[in-house]
């Protein structure tokens, strides 16, 4: 085993451990802990296809990775807006 | 025997996993009673992007880390003004 695929199943156990951090943030009672516990989400598991289709030569998750960067923070500005309200 | 470029990647990869666990670390470390917590979490989020968009570079995928770099800051400032004029205000 090469130390590059080591250090990529290191990273993606450390964005495993990242990501329930985030699911248990984003389940606390205020909105404003869920936008910020989803947006973290949706980097982390954006990170992870990355290193899924580096390892496994899966084409489609670069595809699903670049709507996550996408639409993550678009839809938080969104949602954040909302929660701002419109006055 | 490994070259140069796959020893620094490799060290830039473990870099960002040990930025992410501490961040992992970092947003459930306050309490929820605390007053205002919310920017400090914004705050110790700001890491774990960095670590990411340095994941994705040394990934091979520089056009989606730009672009997260340019995205980041605008979602944490709508996440701030947001609490700030809707939750907070209450």
């Amino acid at each position: 085993m090469s130390i590059l695929l080591m250090s990529e199943y290191i990273l993606l156990a450390a964005l495993a451990i990242f990501a329930v951090a985030c699911m248990r943030i984003a389940t606390r009672k205020t909105i404003g802990m869920g936008l910020v516990g989803t947006s973290a989400l949706s980097i982390a598991v954006a990170v992870i296809l990355i290193i899924v289709q580096n390892i496994y030569q899966i084409g489609f998750c670069k595809d699903i990775a670049t709507a996550l960067v996408i639409l993550g923070p678009v839809g938080t500005i969104a949602f954040a807006s909302v929660l701002r309200g419109w006055k | 025997m490994d070259d140069i470029f796959t020893i620094i990647k490799s060290i830039l990869l473990l870099l960002s996993a040990v930025l992410v666990l501490l961040a992992a670390f970092g947003i459930l470390r306050y309490k929820d009673d605390l007053e205002r917590v919310l920017y400090a979490r914004i705050h110790i989020l700001g890491v774990a992007d960095m670590a990411c968009i340095l994941a994705l570079l040394t990934l091979g995928e520089p056009l989606l880390a730009a672009l997260y770099f340019i995205l980041s800051p605008f979602a944490a400032h709508a996440m701030a003004n947001g609490f700030y004029y809707g939750e907070d205000k209450q």
